[in-house]
């Protein structure tokens, strides 16, 4: 069985046939071709699936397709327009805040949504937003730096 | 004469695809025809596979091939070739691959996988090596000497023991004699899985006219694969191909053939359609890799004033049930037992195990993590007992520049005494400790390593000066995470004497790419940047040739340097691409090879027949760390760890910073939160939610310190940096945690509950004084 949806990934409106069970994670890797969203484990552990709802982070893998219908989904391919790269995108290459970057998406996903709602954020109020992502390389240190200085420039650029 | 890119934090090449989610790793792989493949994995740890019956499984919608081992009956494996692609006849873990299917989706493989139907006869099982190694013990491998192996290991056949190293220098006897305390600790560390966020993947297609295979992968060295499959398939290298990709990170789980052997199995018949196999994260937690868990039996002679005169070290490594590059660690990591101390005499028995068990394999450091566990606690343990002060105890035996390593080779740049001073100077050691409120209690404590790189090992590379000045330099390292491609860049931008920005270096692909050994071992920056070395210098001379014909003037009057050719006085005389334009006018391409190995160097000088435990450099690190304890719930909290590294030239101190910090995070996650929960050989804890990992809330504040002792032979001076940063982390811990409520750990990981159990019991018998 199939259902026919309409959802909206990063200001674009696409109609997809999903399946009742299908996951959001899915429609974007698999049926849009999105690849920057990542699956690490598929059970909402590491984190690596971050994407937006509404402007809110959600493990997508555990977020089914019809669930999504109604809401404005962002992942990292929006992030960078025609513009310029993202604050938190610039402030993460300028700070070397990633190692092999399975996880760089989705701290920045994390971060932006902390920022948008938060715009000065404590150091403990950084990690505790960053805390669902899992990072084995353990950039940690440099991660959250980026978000600080990102956070900075998105002030400035308020 | 000044650098431009050397020595300097240069944003990472890779990093602009990475912020962007335009880099593509193995997972995201996409090709005309694509299948994909599930794996049918073994529920027994020890059973003779009585039957398969495929029939219904190939019946299934969407499927277009079952493969058993039957019918792909090759065997491949580290030092011994004892693994089969899929299991034959018998399984030896839970989890081991007994068939696979290629399907047009994910779902349909998995679902064609569930129909397989086997029929196993279940056989004993062995869990602990100490159990393997008993004489009435079953025989997990009873045809090992009939495997295909590298000559210098050792086997025991008819036992459990896979491989065996024995090691001595001096007289054991008369050093015992010698010392005034002998210590005798046992210790045991755990397994831990290497859980990259991206799991074990890899996309393999198989021309039937050729008889080729390629692969593409996320391992850290394609071309060490490829001659693993060539050798295995027995075809040559030029019928495998390796693609590598951004790699979602490795530590060495990806140093072997994993979903690549299943990968390349189904794609021999699925008549020229591609396969890709992306593991689960509870495949990869339960039937990829791990690191080796090791028993060490450590006996250490010791004079009054804290001199050494003996150390005898038995080690029992738990294998699991194939060999991979177990070998390897059990011959060379292991000697890191013996410390970077000056011991007279020492003796070495280590034995690699067979067992029931998920495989053991490479793991960040090969072995040195397990061996400075045991010797960096007992450290401790003797410095208590002869009232001398851990550091000093350390600062007293610690190699130093001209001393012999155990095989009579002498050592260079020895940074070792700096790491041990900075890293205590920063952690506040000899001040007064820091006070805590309530039940907390804080200590300090340090652990000190010693690492050599894989030596000799090789590495080439080409270089291309395109017509238009840009540059691209063909070498055989992944970038798995490490920053390979930024440092590799730096060291050709300096070396030729061009922008940074002109030179790309794409990802390796055995067809085209010359020969690396392995980005492991931290080798890379050494090895690829000597190759690299080398051929800039070649493009240079031809360059300036070429320019000095141009100009009429000497070649050696000219300079290269960012792009444009100068003389002594510095003002640009024309730039390179008007070089290139002026020798290849109608398009065309300057070319310089590199190739290098440490093979015949003297630094590498031993004694008689002993060159091969040579390193062609030393890595040494000291971390020192500050812990809290709960004294009412036994929590540990890792307030603060100073990590010394001496890296040789930093060719880049924001990666070398980013190695460290990384380090420390994964050092201090096996140490107080991985554990595999296992029932009769099967894992229970196959999420990420239960098998932990630490996340930012667990972020301690890290101090990376990096002493450059410069190596003359390295690039620039480099040495390296990432396999040796996590194995102190543990004893530093263990150690702080002695400092602050009075219990050593000898077993890890540190829990809680082990932590409460050590304090009660010492509260029951309060150690004796002397």
């Amino acid at each position: 069985m199939s259902i026919g949806i309409e959802i909206c990934v990063n200001g674009l409106h696409h109609q997809l046939d999903v399946k009742p069970q299908t996951t959001l994670l899915e429609v974007l890797r698999e049926q849009l071709r999105l690849t920057g969203t990542k699956e690490g484990c598929g059970t909402g552990d590491c984190g690596t699936c971050t994407v937006l709802l509404d402007g809110v982070t959600v493990n997508s893998c555990l977020v089914l397709a019809v669930d999504a219908v109604g809401h404005e989904v962002t992942t990292i391919e929006a992030l960078a327009t025609d513009a310029g790269l993202h604050p938190l995108q610039q402030s993460f290459i300028e700070h070397n805040a990633m190692q092999c970057g399975f996880c760089t998406p989705a701290m920045i996903l994390s971060a932006k949504a902390l920022l948008d709602r938060k715009p000065a954020p404590e150091t403990a109020e950084i990690k505790q937003a960053l805390s669902g992502v899992l990072c084995r390389c353990g950039s940690y240190k440099k991660i959250i730096e980026a978000v600080v200085a990102g956070g900075e420039q998105m002030r400035r650029e308020r | 004469m000044s650098q431009t890119y050397v020595g300097k934090p240069v944003p990472r090449l890779d990093g602009l695809e990475k912020v962007t989610g335009q880099a593509r790793y193995t997972v995201d792989l996409d090709l005309p025809g694509i299948l994909y493949g599930a794996v049918l994995r073994s529920p027994l740890p020890h059973a003779r596979i009585v039957d398969i019956n495929c029939d219904e499984a190939r019946r299934m919608p969407g499927v277009r091939a079952v493969v058993t081992g039957r019918d792909f009956p090759y065997t491949f494996g580290g030092p011994v070739k004892d693994q089969p692609f899929l299991a034959i006849d018998r399984v030896l873990y839970v989890g081991e691959p007994v068939a696979a299917v290629a399907a047009e989706t994910e779902f349909a493989a998995q679902e064609a996988a569930r129909k397989i139907r086997v029929t196993y006869q279940e056989l004993p099982a062995l869990f602990d090596p100490r159990d393997a190694l008993g004489e009435t013990a079953a025989v997990l491998h009873p045809d090992l000497h009939t495997y295909r192996r590298a000559s210098q290991y050792d086997i025991v056949p008819g036992s459990n023991i896979c491989t065996i190293r024995r090691y001595s220098t001096g007289n054991l006897e008369q050093g015992f004699a010698e010392a005034d305390e002998i210590f005798e600790d046992e210790y045991y560390i755990h397994a831990v899985a290497h859980s990259p966020l991206e799991t074990h993947a890899a996309a393999a297609q198989y021309s039937a006219a050729k008889n080729e295979y390629t692969v593409w992968t996320s391992s850290d060295r394609p071309y060490r694969l490829a001659t693993v499959l060539s050798e295995a398939l027995g075809i040559s290298l030029n019928q495998v191909r390796f693609h590598s990709m951004f790699s979602g990170g490795g530590f060495g789980g990806k140093a072997a053939l994993v979903a690549e052997a299943v990968a390349v199995a189904l794609a021999r018949f699925t008549q020229g359609r591609p396969v890709k196999v992306v593991y689960s994260r509870e495949e990869e937690l339960t039937a990829s890799q791990t690191r080796h868990a090791a028993f060490m039996k450590l006996k250490t002679g010791v004079k009054r004033d804290g001199t050494f005169t003996a150390r005898h070290a038995d080690v029992v490594w738990d294998n699991g049930a194939y060999c991979s590059l177990g070998p390897d660690v059990a011959y060379r990591g292991v000697l890191t037992i013996f410390g970077p101390y000056r011991i007279p005499s020492i003796g070495l028995l280590s034995r690699l195990v067979y067992t029931n068990k998920e495989i053991g394999g490479a793991y960040r450091g090969f072995g040195t993590t397990q061996a400075t566990w045991a010797c960096e606690a007992q450290m401790d343990v003797i410095a208590e007992k002869l009232k001398i002060d851990p550091l000093e105890l350390r600062l007293k035996n610690a190699y130093v520049d001209g001393d012999l390593y155990l095989n009579g080779q002498m050592m260079r740049t020895v940074g070792l005494k700096d790491t041990l001073t900075l890293a205590a100077r920063k952690i506040g050691w000899g001040s007064p400790k820091q006070q805590a409120a309530g039940s907390k209690r804080r200590g300090i404590g340090m652990a000190c390593t010693i690492k050599p790189t894989a030596t000799p090992t090789t590495s080439y590379c080409f270089i291309r000066i395109n017509q238009d000045a840009s540059v691209v330099l063909l070498c055989g390292s992944p970038e798995v995470g490490g920053g390979q491609k930024t440092v590799l860049a730096q060291i050709a931008a300096e070396s030729i004497g061009v922008p940074i920005g002109s030179v790309s270096v794409p990802h390796p692909d055995t067809q085209y790419t010359p020969f690396d050994d392995a980005v492991g071992s931290s080798r890379t920056t050494y090895h690829m940047g000597n190759a690299i070395r080398m051929a800039s210098r070649e493009v240079r001379e031809k360059i300036l040739v070429h320019a000095g014909k141009i100009l009429g003037r000497q070649p050696e009057a000219l300079r290269l340097s960012e792009g444009s050719i100068s003389d002594g006085s510095g003002a640009e005389l024309m730039t390179l691409e008007g070089v290139l334009q002026k020798v290849v006018p109608r398009g065309g391409c300057i070319i310089g090879e590199g190739q290098y190995s440490p093979e015949g160097s003297p630094l590498l000088a031993a004694a008689p027949g002993q060159t091969a435990m040579s390193s062609i450099f030393w890595l040494f690190a000291t971390h020192a760390a500050e812990v809290e304890v709960d004294s009412e719930t036994g929590v540990v909290r890792v307030l603060r760890v100073a990590a010394a590294h001496d890296v040789g030239r930093a060719i880049n101190p924001a990666l070398c910073e980013q190695q460290i910090e990384g380090a420390v995070i994964m050092g201090l996650s096996n140490t107080l939160f991985e554990e595999f929960k296992m029932e009769k050989g099967r894992i229970l804890n196959d999420t990420l939610a239960d098998y932990r990992l630490a996340s930012t809330m667990d972020l301690p504040q890290i101090d990376s310190i990096m002493v450059e002792s410069m190596h003359e032979e390295g690039p620039f001076g480099a040495k390296g940096v990432g396999e040796p940063a996590a194995a102190p982390t543990a004893p530093a811990i263990a150690n702080a945690i002695f400092d602050a409520v009075g219990v050593r750990i000898h077993n890890l990981p540190i829990t809680p509950e082990k932590i409460l159990q050590a304090m009660r019991q010492s509260a029951k018998n309060p150690p004796v004084q002397d």
